[in-house]
């Protein structure tokens, strides 16, 4: 068993890095899972993918961005496509190698590390399943710090890096390659049609870019605060401590984030938008939970399409995105998705203030009340829960 | 003599019942404690119902039973056959080979690693081969596991939709292997490979438990001079002929709790509502559509394995008569969720023992004030003890039990509103039943405490089928129709007669984010055993 990948990090003078065992992956996808703000769908093939490649002996190591040399190649490894397809139809190893082997062609660099796109879903483990494969470590970053539905919503794009080129493959080993400069919406029309055209999923290697652009665009650390999210549930469970609490103790003392919990309730109602879906690419609709516990008597009322998008408390806005809402079980600290909830269900609501680099004028445009459709100004969390936070 | 006597059996955790009856008339109940290899409980309990005189053996036309052989011998991975696993799929799914994330136990009690393959074929979902059938790597890896495997599973990307690929490799491994039991997964669930792969792996590793209950249940009742036929309750709470359900072992996985809600159903009249079956260390709950269990939408663990088999949506929670009410001075700390089980009768206040259970509050709230006959000893005979124990303590243990069975009764619930529940099962008396939130009444129908075996002896046969339409080529009726047929045909093969067969529901399912007008046909129907 070559161990190539200790080699590279001995190249590049890093000697602190973490080693991904499968307890590991198993914390981080249950973070990024929180992280996912109800979206993503189920990483169920992304986690045991990366099972698998462990099992057979394989490394990952994940590396902190700022120890990384500014010259490297990076790329994202994920899916896009129909969910549907994916669950029937799993990836190979192949499809994977082939499209980051005709980016290394495009680009003219061999590829020096993977990096996540996104927290949630299959996505959020397939870059620790490459970097085994690739023997590259992974980097603690990725692209939003949680999930959203399209290709161009990062804070690499906000910051000036393009998913351009992206290398979209199929099993049977067809490729295309998607150049469209600048322009990132247009990224993501051709990529989801490509999909289609192979059957309904796509495997791409996305946002190539340099180790200094990682520094400089990416959601830094992200990775470990997933990480500890993870960890903090599997604590509290063990323990048989609140998760809740152990969450945000834990996110405020190892990452200094102050998520906050501002309600706790059980679904009541679900009104979904039908038509939605084949429409705009999006499941749309509404929650409504009635108050348990010390919230009694009030009543939250969260939009959806794909993520929560938007939460009122009692009629009043208390977050908007890109900020980040999760509902999570209240005795296991399990996160509730968007498309698998039910009537009766029972969880708290955390709100997380999304990452600075997702804030800017440009992110707000691109993924801030305004594009989802609400006619209303981007206001933070936490001056929305002033009162909670202090 | 007519012959119309019925004998159903449930078997639990803890006690097999067993019922006799005629029509709608229970002639003989009957408990026995559930034996390790289960066979010898049933057969316990079979005769002491035959020693009721009840009826003459020549008037038993049927005998049915819904039996845990299966789960328990996938639970415990004892007497699993070694399963030949063949995935048609490459070069798609092979990052992702069968028997990933499965218990390393379980994976070495069907044989390991060594018998597995990933074959190049599969589909796309609209028809369209991902690459051609691999038909002479099939034929070499039969070579290979020749006299190594018991049976087999076969699963193709998207054989839901196009079964052909599948039907194929069948006929090829028949001509290399000869008789071998094959699971085909297009029989057995539907969309999403990996969890419909278990299932089909699960099946193939039971078919020999199942085969070997049938037999020797088979042999008791001939030896009886029952001559009967002998059926199975499946997941849906419908049954299938026992020859038919050695193929289809994996359809029993909870054929307890779904004749459970078939029993309270036929008992109570009630098509609509939940159906509260109470037990010695649990309670399942699970809510009745049009009188069959609702199904689980989500997927269903077995030994460890994620599957997607159609299920009960239940839930089970840890409340029985022997649940446990933790204490500290007088005051209540928990409620379980550790039992006592059946040594109620020994470590219970109401027995004389040290330990207060659900039981013991319901006999001191008056809510718990008769034997039922088909348990051996009397309720309370220490009465006294349960009268010592502080009211307040009493007052706060009977809020915490009706409050969880409120909160599950309710999270169950797809909508809101009051529902009709049937109380059940032999801890049915042991639980509140006045003023619970969410529920409009609670009914408790007669014979409660045996209604899952009750519900094993309903005796109608349940089938199902599936197939794809393109209603851009194909007339909707026609598609629908040719679906139908399908159904019927398995019905008629399960045991209905097959002019008794009517259709219980209709799905379409339109394919999302595909272009044209594509959509998949889900037909499940219900026959008769006797005309």
């Amino acid at each position: 068993m070559s161990k190539k990948v200790f080699e590279t990090l001995e190249k590049w003078g890093i000697k602190n890095y973490k080693i991904i065992d499968k307890q590991a992956v198993k914390e981080i996808t249950l973070g990024a899972s929180i992280l996912a703000t109800g979206g993503g769908g189920d990483p169920e093939i992304g986690l045991l993918w990366a099972y698998k490649v462990l099992d057979e002996g394989k490394i990952v190591v994940m590396v902190d961005p700022m120890d990384i040399p500014d010259d490297i190649l990076v790329a994202s490894p994920a899916c896009l496509g129909a969910p549907v397809v994916l669950t029937e139809k799993p990836p190979s190893y192949d499809v994977l190698n082939n499209a980051i082997r005709k980016l290394e062609q495009y680009w003219g660099k061999k590829l020096g590390a993977t990096i996540p796109i996104e927290c949630g879903g299959v996505n959020s483990t397939v870059a620790y399943a490459a970097a085994g494969e690739f023997e590259v470590p992974v980097i603690d970053v990725d692209g939003m710090n949680r999930a959203f539905p399209e290709l161009q919503m990062t804070s690499w794009v906000t910051n000036g890096v393009n998913a351009s080129p992206t290398v979209s493959c199929d099993d049977r080993g067809n490729v295309t390659v998607i150049d469209t400069g600048d322009d990132n919406k247009m990224a993501e029309n051709i990529a989801r049609r490509v999909a289609m055209a192979y059957g309904g999923i796509s495997w791409i290697a996305t946002y190539p870019m340099t180790g200094k652009q990682v520094k400089e665009a990416s959601i830094l650390n992200s990775q470990s605060i997933a990480w500890e999210l993870g960890k903090a549930v599997y604590r509290a469970r063990e323990k048989h401590l609140d998760p809740v609490k152990e969450m945000l103790d834990s996110l405020k003392a190892t990452r200094n984030v102050t998520g906050m919990k501002v309600f706790k309730g059980k679904i009541v109602d679900i009104s979904r938008e039908f038509g939605g879906e084949s429409t705009k690419g999006f499941s749309l609709g509404r929650i409504k939970m009635d108050g348990l516990d010390e919230y009694k008597g009030s009543v939250a009322e969260i939009d959806f399409q794909n993520e929560w998008l938007v939460l009122r408390i009692d009629g009043k806005i208390r977050c908007l995105p890109p900020d980040l809402i999760a509902i999570v079980d209240s005795e296991t600290g399990e996160p509730i998705r968007t498309d698998i909830m039910k009537y009766g269900y029972r969880g708290s609501i955390i709100l997380i203030p999304a990452h600075e680099r997702m804030r800017t004028p440009k992110g707000i445009q691109l993924f801030g009340p305004g594009y989802f459709g609400y006619d209303m100004d981007y206001v933070p969390v936490e001056e929305l829960n002033k009162e909670v936070a202090k | 003599m007519a012959k119309d006597v019925r004998i159903g059996f449930d078997v639990g955790g803890t006690f097999t019942d067993g019922v006799m009856l005629r029509g709608k008339e229970v002639l003989a109940k009957a408990k026995a404690l559930t034996t390790d290899d289960v066979t010898t409980g049933i057969i316990n309990a079979l005769d002491v119902l035959l020693k009721t005189k009840k009826a003459e053996v020549s008037e038993i036309s049927l005998v049915s039973l819904g039996t845990t052989h299966t789960t328990n011998a996938i639970i415990e991975r004892k007497n699993l056959n070694k399963v030949g696993i063949f995935r048609l799929g490459a070069p798609a799914t092979t990052a992702i080979p069968p028997l990933t994330g499965w218990p390393e136990d379980l994976k070495a009690a069907i044989g390991g690693i060594d018998n597995i393959f990933i074959i190049r074929g599969g589909k796309e979902y609209d028809g369209r081969d991902i690459v051609p059938l691999d038909e002479e790597a099939i034929r070499s890896a039969c070579r290979k596991i020749k006299g190594k495997v018991d049976s087999i599973a076969i699963t193709g990307v998207f054989s839901p939709m196009i079964p052909d690929q599948e039907e194929r490799a069948a006929e090829i491994i028949r001509e290399e292997l000869g008789d071998i039991p094959i699971t085909l997964s297009n029989h057995i669930a539907s969309i999403s490979l990996l969890e419909r792969e278990n299932s089909t792996i699960l099946n193939a590793s039971v078919i020999t438990v199942m085969r070997k209950a049938v037999e020797a249940l088979k042999k008791a009742a001939k030896e009886r001079g029952i001559e009967a036929p002998l059926f199975i309750v499946q997941n849906d709470g419908t049954v299938m002929s026992a020859d038919y359900a050695v193929n289809y072992p994996i359809f029993t996985v909870a054929s307890g709790p779904a004749a459970s809600v078939r029993g309270a159903v036929y008992l109570s009249g009630i098509d609509n509502g939940v159906v509260v079956d109470i037990g010695g260390t649990s309670t399942d709950v699970a809510y009745i559509v049009n009188g069959f269990p609702r199904e689980s939408s989500i997927t269903v663990t077995i030994g460890g394995v994620k599957t997607n088999i159609r299920c009960p949506d239940l839930m089970s929670i840890a409340l029985g008569g022997g649940t446990i009410v933790k204490t500290k001075g007088n005051e209540v700390i928990a409620h379980g969720p550790e039992s006592v089980g059946y040594n109620l009768v020994k470590l219970g206040k109401s027995f004389g023992g040290p330990i207060i259970t659900t039981h013991d509050i319901a006999v001191a709230k008056g809510i718990l004030d008769k034997k039922l006959d088909i348990f051996d000893t009397d309720f309370a005979p220490h009465i006294d003890k349960v009268k010592a124990l502080d009211k307040d303590l009493v007052e706060a243990a009977y809020n915490i039990i009706k409050n969880t069975l409120e909160v599950a009764v309710d999270q169950m619930k797809t909508v809101a509103g009051n529902v009709k529940a049937i109380f059940v099962g032999g801890g049915a008396l042991v639980v509140p039943r006045e003023n619970l939130e969410g529920i409009s009444e609670v009914v408790m129908p007669p014979h409660f405490e045996v209604c899952g075996a009750i519900g094993t002896t309903i005796a109608e046969i349940g089938a199902y089928a599936e197939g794809v339409a393109d209603l851009e080529i194909e007339d909707r009726d026609d598609a629908i129709n040719k679906v139908i047929e399908k159904a019927k045909d398995e019905a008629e093969k399960a045991g209905a007669i097959r002019d008794t067969v009517e259709v219980l529901d209709v799905e379409e399912i339109p394919f999302a984010y595909m272009p044209g007008k594509r959509e998949k046909i889900r037909i499940r129907v219900k026959g008769k055993i006797f005309e």
